[in-house]
């Protein structure tokens, strides 16, 4: 390819035809372009194919085309899509690169350190420029440090943060998973961009080592597939420096050598806790990170909770705990829950005693006492009627008082009935009537009316007996003598008791009766009807006959 | 005897069965009384009973009028005969804990003191009924302490259980001659502040215990509720000088008394209806108050 033309200015030596078509647009005056011509566009179709081909190179990923497909019959679209696809995947890495450019002096730019001079300072023209051109005897050595990349490529994208946040993340996954997949195909399209990485780490290395130990890294690459445990894992290890700020940067030095020997991350977790106890007083909380800390502070609570649990528990959390089961005045320590509902009891002060003897002087002075009052009680007896004695002399004569009582007692005169007195009969009545009634309950047999002091009515009492007061409890037993009940000899059998011999001698007694009753008749009707005197009775005897109102029972004489 | 008390128990039963018919017939008398005395139509509800009832009440006096209760029932000889107490203790009594009986004694007219032994409830409460005893007294401690008192209505009487508290005893007063004896006159009452229906039966079962004093007696003893805790005092008054001045002089033991339980039924019958019982644990005791308003 033709030599880049300086920036500064310079002989222009006869280009290519490509190039020459560039160029021809490059200059053609501004109205040109607003009318279509179909010289201009041949030119741009040339130049855009001379374009494409010349970037392929640089592509990292395999495009679907290898040249630019700009002929008479395709559309000015469908070249701007291929030129899309080429050019996309291509331009967040320029900037970047260019953007880092920028930042450096441009006597770096222009240095001899880096072997590949010239590709760097065709980074910084535009793209559509021409593109470098390497040593075949550095891509070697690019290309054994490649593997080693892999890593510490990560951690320079992260660095390059922003650029990827603007261009969306596609690229630089893109681009990872190419680095694992084929690597010894893309060599060549790579090769620029390791240079360029190769040449930006240095460059870091260099440029942020502010202590000028100008240590040179043998490894420029070990750095970029560093993990964490590369970063903090092995600080344990080596022996701590007094802070400062740039340690981090040194470590990662570290970090790199360390990377080339390969230590397990299992080791260093190992080495890192039997390290702990005797680094971590020497170690200042400066030095471990964030996550170091709580991870830390975390393990100490793990361990304190684990222990709790392995131990038996406090006498508070145990069930019903008696004295003996607790230590000694513990109760008094700890705070037992529960609501007394009621209060304490009220404490007596001089006031409250105060306030009650106040109190017991004032009933004192009304003399109004909360004692026991005596119940009426009943009168149990009627209040005896006090007859009061006229002194005055009597009106009557004696004669005529025995007269009025005569006429009283026969009947003649009725005596003067007062309202009080009849009152009192009436009362006198109800009286006898309740008496009878409780006490026919409360004695043991049953006792009937007694017998009303009429004469008009038969009864077969004794006389003695009707001037006795008659006792109420009186059954018809005690009326009677038994012999007036029964006279007779005993023994008296039923029917169904008789025996054989007794049914005959009954029956010949009724015979022997009824024969002597029959001689009789004969005899009287020959005497012709004498009256009987008494009758003969034989048997039972007197049988009294009164009517007993309630029971209205007969019982004739025979 | 047995027979008897077996009877009379059934008749107290039944008595306070039959209470609320009793209410019921009171009620409607009642209204008809009041109807009839403010010259209002008779409620139409009472229309056929009217005429029966009517006639009851006019011959109802003072005592009929009002509906006997089982309460009435347990006091109703109370006033005509004087209390008869019979006083003792838990088992084991320690030293302070006699001394108190004994104070207890002098401060209950007609009460004897009985030393405990081992003798069960049940026959002190047997033998106590056919003695004619009215009413038995027990004290309870814990550690010379005396805490609880048990006052047990004798036929089948209402039993009351108090817990003490703040007691100081004559026994505490070192001083025997500033203390001097203790006066055995049938004493004044003062029951202040016992507004609820609780309250009044409380006032009446300890009222009870003590006979009818003579007008004029010095001695007084106060039961003063303030918020549900009685406070007992003693005093004997002097008038010396004009009316206003009334001297009053502390004798006898002091103490709080905390009702926590009424029974229907005397101490040794375990299955008696409680009328009321104290619950400590609501959380709303703490704002009640059940012997006063």
């Amino acid at each position: 390819m033709a030599p880049n033309p300086s920036p500064v200015g310079g002989v222009l030596e006869p280009l290519p035809p490509a190039m020459e078509a560039l160029e021809r647009l490059r200059t053609a005056a501004p109205p040109y372009y607003l009318t279509p011509s179909p010289d201009l566009a041949r030119l741009a179709r040339e130049a855009s194919t001379h374009l494409f081909s010349s970037l392929l190179p640089f592509c990292t990923n395999p495009l679907p085309l290898d040249r630019l497909l700009a002929d008479e019959s395709f559309d000015a679209e469908q070249i701007w899509h291929q030129i899309e696809v080429q050019s996309r995947p291509l331009l967040p890495v320029l900037r970047r690169d260019l953007r880092r450019f920028e930042k450096m002096a441009p006597e770096e730019l222009l240095g001899v350190k880096v072997p590949q001079e010239d590709g760097r300072g065709g980074k910084e023209e535009k793209d559509l420029e021409a593109e470098d051109m390497e040593d075949p005897g550095e891509e070697e050595e690019i290309l054994e440090d490649e593997q080693a990349e892999g890593g510490e490529r990560n951690v320079r994208r992260g660095g390059g943060a922003s650029d990827s946040l603007l261009e969306g993340n596609e690229s630089d996954y893109s681009e990872d998973g190419r680095d694992d997949e084929d690597k010894d195909e893309d060599e060549d399209e790579d090769e620029d961009e390791d240079e360029d990485e190769d040449e930006d780490e240095y460059l870091i290395e260099h440029e942020y080592d502010p202590q000028g130990d100008g240590r040179e890294n043998e490894d420029p690459d070990s750095g970029l597939f560093a993990k964490y445990d590369d970063f903090f894992g092995d600080k344990n290890k080596k022996s701590s420096q007094p802070g400062d700020k740039k340690k981090k940067w040194r470590s990662s030095n570290k970090l790199e050598q360390s990377d080339e020997e390969k230590e397990s991350p299992g080791d260093t977790d190992i080495d890192d806790r039997q390290a702990d106890d005797a680094e971590l007083d020497s170690q200042d909380d400066e030095t471990l990170s964030t996550f170091e800390r709580q991870s830390r502070k975390l393990k100490s609570e793990i361990e304190q909770m684990e222990k709790e649990n392995l131990a038996p528990k406090t006498w508070a959390m145990l069930g019903e705990v008696s004295a003996a089961k607790r230590p000694k005045n513990s109760a008094l320590e700890v705070d037992l829950d529960f609501e007394h509902n009621r209060g304490p009891p009220p404490i007596i002060t001089e006031e409250s005693t105060d306030i009650i003897e106040d109190i017991i002087l004032k009933r004192i002075r009304e003399g109004h006492f909360d004692d026991v009052q005596r119940a009426p009680s009943l009168p149990s007896k009627a209040p005896k009627e006090l007859k009061e004695l006229d002194d005055n002399k009597s009106k009557k004569g004696l004669a005529e008082i025995y007269e009025e009582e005569y006429a009283q007692t026969t009947g003649l005169a009725s005596a003067p009935l007062s309202s009080s007195d009849e009152l009192k009969k009436e009362a006198g009545a109800l009286f006898k009537r309740l008496c009878l009634k409780l006490d026919a309950l409360s004695h043991f047999h049953f006792a009937p009316k007694p017998v009303i002091e009429d004469l008009s009515i038969q009864a077969n009492i004794p006389a003695l007996a009707m001037e006795e007061v008659a006792p109420l409890a009186i059954s018809d037993a005690a009326m009677l003598a038994p012999e007036e009940i029964f006279s007779g000899k005993g023994d008296v059998k039923e029917e169904a008791e008789l025996t054989q011999a007794d049914r005959k001698r009954r029956r010949a007694k009724k015979k022997r009766k009824f024969k002597a009753e029959e001689a009789q008749k004969t005899a009287k009707k020959a005497r012709g009807n004498k009256n009987l005197d008494r009758p003969n009775v034989s048997g039972l005897g007197n049988h009294a006959l009164y009517v007993d109102e309630e029971r209205s029972l007969f019982r004739l004489d025979w | 005897m047995l027979r008897r008390t077996i009877r009379e128990r059934r008749e107290y039963l039944y008595r306070k069965n039959l209470e609320a018919k009793e209410r019921v017939l009171y009620d409607k008398k009642r209204k008809i009384r009041e109807a009839i005395t403010e010259e209002r139509p008779i409620p139409t509800e009472l229309r056929n009973e009217e005429a029966e009832l009517r006639k009851e009440i006019d011959l109802e006096d003072e005592q009929t009028a009002v509906p006997r209760t089982h309460e009435d029932d347990e006091y109703a000889n109370a006033s005509e005969k004087d209390p008869k107490i019979l006083l003792t203790t838990s088992r084991g009594p320690s030293q302070p804990l006699t001394q108190f009986a004994k104070e207890l004694k002098l401060i209950f007219p007609n009460s004897q003191r009985m030393n405990r032994g081992s003798q069960v409830i049940s026959e002190i409460i047997e033998a106590a009924r056919k003695s004619d005893f009215t009413d038995v007294i027990l004290v309870h401690e814990h550690r010379g302490k005396p805490d609880g008192l048990v006052v047990c209505h004798l036929p089948f009487g209402p039993t009351a259980y108090f817990g003490l508290s703040n007691v100081v005893t004559r026994h505490d007063i070192k001083d025997k001659k500033a203390i001097g004896k203790v006066s055995e006159v049938y004493p004044h009452l003062v029951l202040h502040n016992f507004s609820t229906k609780l309250g009044q039966r409380t006032a009446n079962i300890l009222k009870h215990l003590f006979p009818v004093p003579k007008p004029d007696s010095r001695r007084i003893l106060s039961f003063v509720n303030q918020s549900d805790y009685i406070v007992f005092r003693h005093h004997v008054y002097q008038q010396q000088g004009g009316p206003g001045s009334i001297e009053l002089k502390e004798v006898g033991p002091r103490f709080d008394l905390l009702l926590y339980k009424i029974k229907l039924g005397t101490h040794d019958q375990s299955e008696a209806q409680d009328e009321w019982v104290l619950r400590p644990y609501m959380n709303s005791t703490r704002k009640r108050r059940y012997l006063a308003d």
